[in-house]
């Protein structure tokens, strides 16, 4: 280390003391606290074998975060594809429209999809008020208003990778290809999408592993019945106080996302995830 | 201001990035208000030695002395140097007069004779009038002598110069390094100047350090360099020169010839090399002449003109040669003896002082 | 040349997306101001009843003042950890601080439930269970990310020779944060004030393992409101809410826009 660099480290100091101290040390608690309760050894990790409970909220977890990516992607590649080719004004408008969105309280938005969806909500007094549906339909406190409320919140995180590496498409690619005679079909699938593949890619890791570790939205929107791991992992520690078995969930999920991020490492730019951007 | 001159001295610098040496066992000396620049192509070392000066890089090896007391280990704010950054490096967010005044603030100068002080750095540049101006309101040169001004108003040891001229325009350029070079001579100060481009260290230095590949190659003054390049490397950079090889044939009191095919060249030099080994001889496009039928030189060379052109203050000729390949050869156009034209045979003389041995880049690294 | 323009298919769909991102949240606003006692729609006429109640009662008032004591104090915390970080790694940009900066981020990466128990059992040794000062804690170094990225993203724009230029004539570390680099960077530091509060102000998962009763955020009451008894006065709650942070996202985007000038 160079003397002259030492103001410089101490800079760093402040930030590095508080992570370690407030941070890191709870989490490294938590992975400690699964291998040593309710005693010491691999106890808690054999239930991934044995519990029938276990297994389910991994498979539930599992299949609504792939459920949610798929269509998270596809929702917001279209609204990114539209931004990307708006003109700069519009463009403006639609990103506002993503940012928004993004930023308000993960609460009001389940509060107003349960006031949407719920058995008195708008949309069933809506449906049997023009007497198209005679009962209402259960369109919350299970998977579907899980799903849906999910979607809701990762659209926007989708767009802005997507959108970033859209942006960086030559525009005057797709006007030469409508020169040359290709159809708009013909650019999408032969330039575009192949050229927005980068984007769309880190776009499905950073919305699957968000969506994993999930909690308030399946909590209000699944109404206690539709169990994901965040959810679970919460039961375990403050109603059942079985903190081998919450911490244990809790090791293996953050496992999970790193796996993750260190497999997609390979082919996707993480700095496109997390860096430069900002909002 | 004080012409107070300080003396800097580099002794065995060497800089190590993992396994890259960037700069290599290099010792200079800058004396008192002298002006020496650093010059080189890019990668040669010269920008990293400045650094070190500056402090900016710590050295692997070697010592810096000012006036003889080791500031090696001193870090940048406390070497007392001015410098000039390239692209300036001006504060975008404070005013002209706020940037000059930045060296004098941080050294908690009271308020009158900062301002006292700015006044007189702006005067000294010819930019008291912009002094409430931003720098992105500043043309170029204006930003250049700001950047001058600040790094001139505290009266520093050292002002150090880093392409300070690199970012302007050509004829711009030449019209600031005759200021730059009035400069030095008013304020008397020892300046260190980096820059890859020859013309402006032969015209504004008392001394040039020839760099590559992180050694120092040759240093002297200007013209001594030009004249008397050491290596090959040394008479490319600066200007341009043909270079003659061939195997030394004879040796005598203050010179020696070489043979190349039937040509025979003689050159002077004080200690010749051994008969039988081969030899370089650098030979400038300019000291060359067409001669006349019958009229004699000490060397003389056949040849053909294979091209030409026309460069308004002279001709450039390329002369297909039997035993040293191409020769260019510059002549003035006023007094020309001939009108150019391909495949015109001439006869080539020049002095044998003219013809200069230089080491081959091969030696260099012995050389250096 | 003619720009390529979306299809019909694409402008068509995406309009619908947009309305799934915007209506629900729209909807909340005719909701608020219903003139019924419960969730709905207005049937005869607009309302302000609702926020009336929100606006006088001393428990939503008490958890809004709290939410934004904590997150003033959280955000002090990580812009001032954060930025100073941002700046040192900058300025070292080496392997190892790289990696640093890595760690920084490890926040928005982890699931807020695993540091939420990890805290619920660590803090309770440090007695700042249900504490003010925990709360804080625990925003403010979940909000660190938030900052380090903005004021990273600031800094690559910066022009690394004006702090060698401000050492060079003198200047000490800390009279070049404080008259170059600070000035020249506070715009991204604001932009990462602004997230790093609205990361506080709205975070609820933290809240519900390390607070109960004496802190209790907005959040938090929002959460009891929607499990307990739907009313109206939420949707006003809501609204407010919405209209805050879209506030705070406006005047991020006049900051932008300043920096880009």
């Amino acid at each position: 280390m160079r003397r002259q660099d030492a103001g410089w480290w101490l800079l760093i100091l402040p930030a590095f003391l508080l992570m370690t101290a407030f941070y890191v040390a709870p989490i490294a608690q938590v992975l400690a606290i699964s291998f040593t309760e309710p005693a010491p050894g691999l106890g808690n990790y054999e239930r991934l074998f044995t519990s029938e409970s276990v297994q389910r909220v991994i498979v539930t977890t599992l299949r609504i975060c792939i459920l949610t990516t798929a269509i998270s992607l596809l929702l917001g590649y279209v609204l990114s594809y539209r931004i990307a080719l708006a003109g700069a004004a519009a463009q403006r408008w639609w990103i506002l429209a993503v940012l928004v969105p993004l930023w308000i309280s993960v609460l009001v938005r389940a509060f107003a999809w349960v006031t949407l969806l719920r058995r008195q909500g708008l949309v069933n007094e809506t449906l049997i008020a023009t007497g198209i549906i005679t009962e209402p339909l259960a369109l919350v406190w299970n998977e579907f208003g899980i799903v849906v409320g999910m979607v809701h919140y990762m659209v926007p995180y989708a767009v802005l990778p997507m959108l970033a590496s859209m942006r960086e498409i030559d525009p005057r690619l797709l006007a030469a290809a409508r020169g040359l005679g290709a159809s708009r079909i013909t650019i999408f699938a032969k330039i575009f999408l192949p050229l927005s593949m980068p984007g769309l890619l880190a776009a499905g890791v950073l919305v699957f592993i968000f969506s994993l570790g999930f909690y308030i939205t399946p909590a209000l929107l699944g109404g206690g019945k539709t169990l994901m791991v965040a959810e679970w992992i919460g039961l375990q520690i403050l109603d059942l106080l079985r903190w081998g078995l919450g911490t244990m969930m809790a090791t293996m999920l953050v496992v999970a996302i790193l796996a993750t991020l260190a497999i997609f490492a390979r082919i996707v730019d993480l700095r496109r995830i997390f860096g430069g951007g900002g909002a | 201001m004080s012409a107070a001159g300080h003396a800097l001295a580099l002794r065995g610098l060497s800089k190590r990035y993992g396994s890259f040496t960037a700069v290599a066992d290099v010792s200079l000396e800058v004396g008192q208000g002298e002006f020496l620049t650093l010059l080189g192509p890019s990668g040669s070392g010269k920008t990293t030695i400045l650094m070190c000066i500056a402090g900016f890089v710590e050295p692997s090896e070697g010592a810096i002395l000012l006036d003889g007391r080791d500031i090696t280990a001193l870090p940048p704010e406390r070497r007392d140097f001015g410098m000039v950054f390239q692209g300036y490096a001006l504060f975008p967010h404070m005013t002209v007069a706020e940037n000059v005044a930045f060296p004098l603030r941080v050294r908690k100068m009271g308020a009158a004779e900062r301002e006292a002080k700015v006044r007189a750095a702006l005067d000294l540049v010819q930019l008291a009038a912009f002094a409430e101006r931003r720098p992105s309101q500043l043309s170029g040169g204006q930003q250049q002598r700001v950047a001058l001004a600040r790094a001139l108003v505290f009266e520093p040891a050292l002002l150090l110069l880093d392409e300070p001229l690199s970012a302007l325009d050509k004829k711009l350029r030449a019209e600031l390094q005759d200021e730059l070079k009035a400069l030095h001579r008013r304020i008397g100060r020892t300046f260190v100047n980096v820059t890859h481009d020859q013309e402006e260290a032969l015209s504004l230095s008392d001394r040039v350090a020839i760099l590559n590949h992180g050694r120092l190659i040759q240093q002297g003054a200007p013209a001594e360099l030009y004249e008397a390049p050491r290596t090959r490397f040394v008479a490319d950079f600066l200007g341009k020169s043909n270079f003659l090889a061939g195997t030394v044939q004879e040796a005598f009191a203050g010179g020696f010839a070489i043979g190349a095919g039937a040509t025979r060249v003689v050159t002077a030099a004080a200690a010749p090399p051994a008969l039988g080994s081969r030899a370089l001889l650098s030979l400038r496009p300019e000291k060359m002449a067409l001669l006349a039928e019958g009229e004699t030189a000490e060397n003389t060379v056949q040849g053909v003109i294979a091209g030409w052109s026309y460069l308004g203050a002279g001709y450039a000729l390329n002369v297909e040669t039997p035993d040293f390949g191409t020769l260019r050869v510059t002549l003035p156009t006023w007094n020309a003896p001939i009108a150019p034209r391909e495949g015109l045979a001439v006869r080539l003389g020049w002095r044998a002082a003219a013809s200069v041995p230089v080491l081959d880049d091969l030696d260099q690294d012995r050389a250096a | 040349m003619m720009a390529h323009r979306p299809g019909w298919f694409a402008r068509i769909s995406a309009g619908v997306v947009a309305l799934y991102l915007l209506l629900p949240i729209s909807i909340i606003i005719p909701v608020s101001m219903t003139d019924q006692r419960f969730l709905s729609l207005p049937k005869q006429g607009l309302s302000l009843q609702h926020y009336v109640t929100v606006l006088f009662s001393p428990e939503w008032l008490g958890s809004i003042w709290q939410s934004f004591l904590i997150a003033l104090a959280a955000t002090g915390l990580a812009v001032v950890s954060g930025t100073l970080c941002a700046i040192g790694c900058w300025r070292l940009a080496r392997r190892s601080t790289d990696l640093l900066r890595a760690l920084m981020l490890l926040p928005i990466i982890i699931p807020s439930i695993v540091y939420a128990i990890g805290a619920y059992r660590y803090f309770a040794g440090l007695d700042l269970l249900d504490r003010f000062l925990g709360v804080a804690l625990a925003h403010g170094v979940t909000g660190i990310p938030y900052v380090v990225i903005t004021v990273s993203t600031a800094l690559a724009a910066f022009d690394p020779r004006l702090e060698q230029a401000a050492r060079g004539m003198g200047a000490s570390l800390s009279q070049t944060l404080r008259w170059v680099i600070l000035p020249r960077i506070m715009p991204g530091i604001l932009s990462g004030g602004i997230f790093a509060f609205i990361h506080s102000w709205d975070e609820l998962v933290i809240v519900l393992f390390i607070a109960s009763r004496d802190v209790f955020t907005l959040p938090r009451r929002i959460w009891d409101g929607i499990n307990e008894n739907l009313d109206p006065a939420m949707a006003a709650v809501a609204v407010l809410l919405v209209v805050f942070t879209t506030g705070l996202l406006l005047l991020d985007l006049a900051l932008r826009r300043r920096r880009a000038e």
